[in-house]
């Protein structure tokens, strides 16, 4: 009798389990990437892409609140805000109890916390010459001892990360104290970066050579799958900290309506994350169409179809599709490779060269043209929203083809019989311009052809894969190219680093050097946002046009399109992705 | 005294010509890529479509018969943006002052804007940028028809001279031809043209042609090696040794004209192939360059452009590929009837 009340109670048992199953279907939020991402070391990392896989799977000290603007830090890791004494120059950083690194063989087994020393390891990270990050430059020359301990490993080919220095003091397992040469004002910004991101030392060093395969960190997901430059799979961190959905809403009704969807759930709510790269847009667009991707970055090309002026067309209203729109804190800007044999160089005619070419863009036609509308004509290098723009800056390199041409004519870039121009010693002169393989590139080659035709200038391709072009970029290679800069955080100097000399081989694409613009930068270094920083800042800009080394041409604006069945979602201008802050209603989600 | 005969027997290629010209079908093929190739020519020359990037019409400006369905967005290209009064140089030097001082005095208007007028609608529509896409349609017929034809002659002589020498010696030497064919069509044609595509990183016309060429011998090679096996057993090639001509003689004297058949048929299908190779090659990036126009690189730029609802650029070039591929291959077929000689008439 036992027995068989005992069978049936298992029977009820097992009917309670599967229906408790059935009741709970996975939730799996399915995105796109529009280029491949480079690999998930955040030492080494410098694009968004991959920025946004990793600012999943990694956490920083602090990071920024989901709904409030203008945008403001709060605490990730780090238990409370910093406190920051001595002018600025001493942070003292308390970490949470209890984060574990997600489960990996190297830790055997065990759950594995972090502490104040993994901080300070991966400060340290940025310093070492083999890692070459290109975003050492937040805490180069910053953090006292930390720059030395770079140059010795230069010299011994070793980087000491035992070694003591007054800059990184660990004063227990939970706190660190930072002390920095001199007051900076964005070092909190810099905490706040998925590039620094928390990682423990026995990880890096047990996948030593490979570590941008072998991605563990502290953050809400894994990585559970990945297929180079195709597919990434990220699952719930089985180790992740309890931490409940509680951001202010203020007065904001679209952020009222999101609190009160989200409040009070854990995070994060979605089981799986999967990350397919698709290249082209108009992949990209038919599989939003079919439900395919939950989530879309709407390319400019696709705005016809899916906007009407800034709104979203009634026909993708009524399936409940929603819009997000900002203009992106970000820049698209030509620069030209100042090291190079053809065009670089500071004699007058290699300055006219370079100041014709940029004045041949034509930046009005690629708004209309390829961005569809979804740009806005920006010269100055800062965009609006961030600290230090000025959106009343004229350009001297506005489109001005007939100029340009005159331009040429005086300094000796003579027509041969072919039509083309040659150099001024007589030499063949072409431009080679790089750019990806998608058609979205091919648009803008053929605006550089164009621009190019118009100074009888002949014109040459280079389609690299996207993180080739960025290997090329670092190496000086590359001759021109459009690029485009998104703020890691609000503060223009987060843009005007992109040209200073010491980050030729990171994020100066320009390789350029002049001591003059240096030593101009490195003023605004110690300077707070203020009307002075902006003076030279005005002067920075202007040296830049001057000299043919960059022309600023356009400000993106990002379209994001969600399903209905995406929940919470609201674009943030910083953050590179927010996919552990959403929830989906499976319940909306279509059946195949 | 016996009277010689005054007529001599029609040769192989005058047959061939009188029983294509009964085929009507054929005829009309004929006369179709005819067409095609004068086109080609009067474009190689400069005499048709001499400026397909001059910019003629609005952004996507509509075909004349379909010019009621305006866009909203298509408004003429701005030629320029006048700067208005000086900008500030904060207080640096311009390195070009002298230089621009002195251009603006001498051409005062060099800063104005020009515009240039645009017309709304055109013959069969215009691109992105105002380009006109009849224009477009006959320079890329130029691209893609001698990318197809030299590709062909390159495949079939490769293909021909392989198989020649295969057939012929057999032993090793086939051997040896027989397991680079393997090699060659073990891996999915468009696969290995694509593999090739991408390490030579060369985008142009002659590194279409050489892909196309060094990856398309193997149809021509397979059936000229099994001609030549037929073939140099036979009575006139014996015959012709027997009298002292040498190997190459025979192989390419005697042999070849009796194979020939053969491979003008293969000819033509891989003028065929290779068109339409070259279209898929530019439509998925591996093809010509961005300064060069084909029907393949055409399709491309359509690829997006039809999702707004601008059809032209795509149904222009697919209907100019269409006949030309059709005509090419009614042509192969009447070539192949008229040219095999179990049909004497």
């Amino acid at each position: 009798m036992i027995n068989h009340m005992g069978r049936f109670l298992l029977f009820l048992l097992g009917l309670w389990v599967m229906g408790a199953g059935a009741a709970t279907p996975e939730k799996v939020l399915h995105l796109e990437l529009s280029a491949a991402e480079t690999g998930f070391d955040p030492v080494m990392t410098s694009d968004l892409n991959t920025a946004s896989i990793e600012q999943q799977l990694f956490e920083s000290l602090l990071t920024y609140d989901y709904l409030a603007r203008p945008v403001k830090l709060i605490p990730r890791l780090a238990a409370a805000m910093p406190s920051v004494t001595d002018q600025g120059r001493t942070w003292v950083f308390t970490l949470k109890h209890g984060v574990y690194f997600s489960p990996d063989p190297i830790f055997k087994g065990q759950k594995r916390e972090v502490t104040a020393q993994d901080v300070a390891y991966t400060l340290m990270r940025f310093m070492d010459p083999k890692n070459r990050s290109p975003y050492k430059f937040l805490v180069e020359g910053k953090i006292i001892g930390l720059d030395e301990l770079g140059e010795a490993a230069r010299s011994s080919g070793h980087f000491d990360y035992d070694a003591r220095i007054p800059g990184l003091e660990v004063l227990d397992r939970y706190t660190l104290k930072i002390r920095l040469k001199t007051t900076d004002y964005n070092f909190a910004h810099a905490m706040a970066q998925p590039m620094y991101g928390i990682v423990a030392r026995e990880v890096i060093e047990g996948y030593a050579g490979d570590t941008a395969s072998h991605p563990v960190g502290t953050g809400p997901y894994y990585l559970a799958r990945w297929t180079r430059s195709s597919l990434m799979v990220l699952a719930r961190n089985p180790n992740f900290r309890h931490e409940v959905w509680n951001f202010d809403p203020g007065n904001d009704p679209d952020n009222q309506r999101i609190a009160a969807q989200m409040r009070g759930k854990l995070i994060p709510q979605i089981d799986r994350v999967e990350i397919q790269v698709i290249e082209e847009s108009q992949s990209a667009w038919l599989s939003f169409g079919k439900g395919e991707l939950d989530m879309i970055g709407l390319a400019g090309q696709f705005a016809p179809m899916a906007l009407r002026g800034a709104h979203l067309k009634a026909s993708l209203a009524q399936r409940g599709i929603r819009l997000d729109r900002i203009s992106d804190p970000s820049i698209a800007y030509y620069f030209i490779n100042q090291q190079d044999p053809v065009l670089g160089g500071m004699s007058k005619e290699k300055i006219a060269l370079r100041r014709a070419i940029f004045m041949a863009q034509n930046d009005e036609e690629m708004i209309r043209v390829i961005h569809k509308g979804q740009a806005v004509r920006n010269a100055y290098p800062i965009p609006a929203g961030v600290a230090g723009a000025d959106p009343s800056y004229r350009s001297l390199l506005d489109y001005n083809p007939g100029e340009a041409n005159l331009l040429l004519d005086r300094m000796g870039y003579a027509r041969a019989a072919d039509g083309y121009r040659r150099q001024p010693d007589g030499s063949p002169l072409a431009v080679r311009y790089t750019s990806s393989l998608s058609s979205q590139d091919r648009e803008l080659d053929e605006m550089m052809k164009k621009a190019l035709d118009r100074l009888s200038i002949r014109f040459e391709s280079e389609k690299l894969k996207f993180p080739e072009i960025l290997k090329a970029e670092r190496q000086c290679r590359v001759q021109i190219r459009l690029s485009a800069w998104i703020a890691d955080y609000p503060d223009g100097d987060n843009f005007m680093q992109l040209w200073y000399g010491p980050h030729t081989h990171e994020n100066n694409g320009s390789c350029y050097q002049d001591p003059v613009w240096d030593r101009l930068y490195e003023k605004t270094l110690t300077m707070p946002d203020s009307p002075e920083r902006d003076a030279i800042y005005h002067q920075l800009a202007r040296m830049l046009e001057l000299n043919g080394v960059t022309k600023v041409s356009t400000t993106h604006i990002r379209n994001v399109l969600s399903h209905p069945w995406v929940i919470g979602f609201k674009a943030h201008p910083i953050l590179p992705s927010v996919w552990s802050l959403l929830d989906i209603d499976v319940s909306r989600v279509p059946q195949p | 005294m016996s009277a010689r005969a005054s007529e001599t027997s029609p040769g192989l290629w005058t047959l061939a010509w009188r029983r294509l010209q009964q085929d009507r079908v054929g005829m009309t093929a004929l006369i179709v890529v005819g067409c095609y190739l004068v086109v080609v020519l009067l474009a190689l020359m400069g005499w048709v479509a001499p400026d397909w990037t001059r910019e003629v019409g609005v952004n996507y400006a509509p075909p004349v018969f379909w010019a009621d369905d305006q866009d909203e967005t298509a408004q003429p290209s701005q030629a320029g943006q006048a700067l208005s009064g000086p900008v500030p140089l904060y207080g640096l030097q311009d390195p070009l002052a002298t230089e621009l001082a002195a251009i603006r005095a001498q051409h005062p208007g060099a800063q104005e804007a020009t515009e240039v007028p645009r017309r709304l609608s055109l013959p069969l529509g215009g691109d992105k940028w105002g380009h006109d896409v009849l224009t477009k349609v006959i320079k890329g017929s130029e691209t893609s028809i001698l990318v197809g034809l030299v590709a062909a002659i390159l495949a079939t002589l490769l293909g021909t001279v392989m198989g020649a020498v295969a057939g012929y010696f057999g032993r090793w030497v086939d051997d040896a031809f027989n397991w680079l064919y393997g090699v060659f069509t073990a891996i999915p044609y468009l696969l290995l043209v694509f593999a090739i595509a991408a390490v030579l990183q060369q985008k142009g016309v002659v590194t279409l042609v050489l892909i196309l060429g060094l990856t398309g011998w193997t149809g021509v090679f397979r059936l000229v090696r099994a001609e030549y096996l037929k073939h140099k057993s036979r009575e006139y090639v014996l015959a012709a040794g027997a009298m002292g001509a040498s190997h190459m003689r025979r192989m390419f004297v005697h042999i070849l004209p009796n194979t020939s058949h053969v491979i003008l048929v293969q000819l033509s299908q891989n003028v065929v192939g290779f068109i339409k190779s070259e279209v898929i090659l530019s439509f998925l990036g591996f093809g010509v360059p961005v300064d060069v126009v084909s029907w393949g690189s055409m399709l491309n730029e359509a690829q997006n452009e039809l999702i707004l609802g601008k059809w032209w650029q795509l149904a222009a070039a697919g209907v100019a590929m269409a006949i030309l591929v059709t005509a090419f291959s009614m042509l192969t077929d009447a070539l192949r009837d008229a040219l095999d000689p179990k049909l004497k008439y």
